[in-house]
């Protein structure tokens, strides 16, 4: 049975999500040059670090041995590589999903579609929703690329570890992305919100670099990042074809990070969504 | 002497015109406080991660693997004066070609073409208080960059930024060709984003080209802004350059004599076809 939109059920929302979502779809589809960023970036990025790391290696790789005491591995290229790929990710999810609610705003359609007879929840949830699937196109894109352009076999490891991993951390990135959209909401910033919250995980989070050259206070700030987490299972079941007992205490945080980063996110957005309906400023920007 | 007014055209108000713009652009800048603050903190966000591998690499005798491509071993200075460079040359970019874009989301770029002032000014007018931002912002990050990395240049800073000179009329030229592409393909964020990341790159922003692929070397060896990196790092930290840095300036001179002229037409032509086409205000 059919609900109408005007009375509020699972089923109304679903569609209100999935009306949300091919909005989005059809306007992404209209600028084409983001197939351009699909199968640049992924190469491009790591790139600077890849070459730097080489260069500091040296001629003939006599530096390397400190790297492989320090990391782990000697193969500088797959380490940075499955980093940059996560970062870039979360990148993705602050931009899409946390300046979702500011493009409304900037094109004037925020407070109607807040008019509107559903969940605000789910106007973030279709709008989230274009940009998952684009973001599972990216990952699988960027791992082929890695395989074509840089020679790096990343799933040669503990494929099943490194999936479980990548699960865990969708709720936890898409969380944040939420919580980064209500700053952006109240600071109306979002440029400045964009480089602060990506900022803080790119020095943190041992994207291109082991965490054991950081200073003790450095270490700790990034305990409590997820990405920490993320970044070192993953380079642990891909590269190092760790057991689950050997990265059981990272997984383990990144499946409490996975419930609270969503949970968190989403009552700081209904925190600041309300406080932006009393001072009237919800569409200002 | 009494002052020229808009509508009779002489350099004066040319000069105006473009003062004008560049005080619209600088208001609008310090509207979004924290932007301006996280332009001056962003840099660092991305030479920590920088800095730290330089760390993973290091033996008690500091980078000698790295001293060994480019005669010096102060990695972080070659990383920095790198970043300065590429922050130059991203706001010839953006000052151009994403002004546009913007103009043209805001609305606002067919009603400022109709201004009785060169199109060329209203782009150069953009960049001025890019450039100006872009000196505070670099002086700002260098200094920053000293008290937390340790940033030393020995050479002589006049002589660097006489190098640079050339090298900035020429990205001038690069950026009227840039923005006519902006013009035609209405998109601006992904061409900027990644035509500036690559240049950048290629020319050798954050390591010494030498390390390149044999296959990708002589794309950056034919970048002539490779040469402005390596001719100001060899006047500053006394690295060793690719060719003599007589050799690298002559170059960087060569570039500006062709690009300039070439860059603005393209540019002419162009913009007359989007006139039209009718097109110049979609996006």
């Amino acid at each position: 049975m059919q609900g109408a939109l005007s009375r509020r059920t699972i089923g109304s929302e679903l569609r209100a999500i999935a009306m949300i979502g091919r909005k989005e779809w059809t306007i992404f589809r209209r600028y084409p040059s983001w197939i351009i960023s699909m199968f640049v970036w992924p190469v491009l990025l790591p790139f600077g670090y890849i070459f730097s790391a080489r260069a500091l290696g040296g001629p003939g790789g006599e530096a390397l041995a400190t790297f492989e005491r320090l990391a782990g591995t000697s193969d500088y290229v797959a380490f940075i590589v499955v980093g940059t790929v996560l970062w870039m990710w979360l990148n993705m999810t602050l931009w899409d999903v946390g300046l979702y609610l500011r493009s409304e705003q900037m094109h004037g359609t925020l407070e109607s579609n807040w008019l509107c007879p559903t969940w605000r929840v789910s106007l973030m949830l279709g709008g989230a929703l274009a940009k998952l699937l684009v973001s599972v196109v990216f990952l699988g894109v960027s791992l082929l690329e890695f395989r074509l352009a840089f020679d790096v076999h990343v799933l040669g490891g503990n494929l099943g570890l490194a999936l479980l991993a990548l699960l865990l951390t969708i709720p936890t990135i898409h969380g944040i992305g939420v919580a980064f959209a209500s700053l952006v909401l109240r600071f109306k910033e979002a440029n400045a919100m964009v480089f602060l919250v990506r900022g803080l995980f790119m020095i943190f989070c041992g994207i291109t670099f082991p965490l054991a050259v950081l200073p003790g206070w450095m270490q700790s700030v990034a305990a409590a990042l997820p990405l920490t987490y993320s970044i070192r299972a993953l380079r642990g079941a891909m590269l190092t074809g760790a057991t689950f007992e050997q990265l059981r205490g990272d997984l383990l945080a990144l499946a409490l990070f996975a419930i609270a980063s969503p949970l968190a996110g989403y009552a700081l957005f209904a925190v600041v969504e309300r406080g932006a309906r009393r001072r009237g400023d919800l569409g200002q920007y | 002497m009494p002052p020229t007014s808009l509508a009779e055209i002489s350099w004066r108000s040319y000069l105006r015109a473009a003062l004008a713009i560049a005080r619209k652009d600088w208001i609008v800048f310090f509207r979004y406080p924290m932007n301006a603050l996280f332009r001056v903190i962003e840099p660092l966000a991305w030479l920590t991660p920088v800095y730290f591998l330089g760390k993973s690499f290091a033996g008690p005798a500091g980078n000698t693997g790295f001293a060994a491509y480019t005669g010096t071993a102060d990695y972080m200075s070659f990383i920095l004066i790198g970043a300065v460079l590429a922050n130059y040359i991203s706001a010839v970019f953006w000052g151009m070609g994403y002004a546009l874009k913007t103009e043209m989301d805001s609305g606002v770029l067919e009603s400022n073409w109709l201004a009785p002032i060169p199109r060329a000014l209203l782009l150069v007018g953009q960049t001025l208080a890019s450039l100006t931002i872009t000196t505070l912002n670099s002086a700002g990050m260098l200094f920053l960059a000293w008290l937390v990395f340790g940033f030393r240049a020995s050479g002589s800073l006049l002589a660097a930024a006489l190098t640079l000179a050339p090298m900035l009329v020429a990205l001038y030229g690069f950026g009227f060709a840039f923005a006519a592409l902006v013009l035609l393909l209405r998109d601006a964020n992904t061409l900027v984003d990644v035509s500036n990341f690559v240049v950048s790159t290629l020319s050798g922003s954050q390591f010494p080209v030498q390390v390149l692929p044999r296959l990708l070397l002589p794309l950056a060896l034919a970048l002539p802004l490779t040469y402005g990196f390596d001719a100001v790092r060899a006047l500053l930290l006394g690295a060793t350059p690719l060719l003599g840095v007589g050799y690298e300036i002559a170059i960087l001179l060569a570039f500006m004599a062709v690009m300039a002229p070439l860059g603005y037409m393209v540019f002419l032509r162009v913009e007359r076809r989007v006139r039209t086409l009718g097109t110049l205000g979609q996006h």
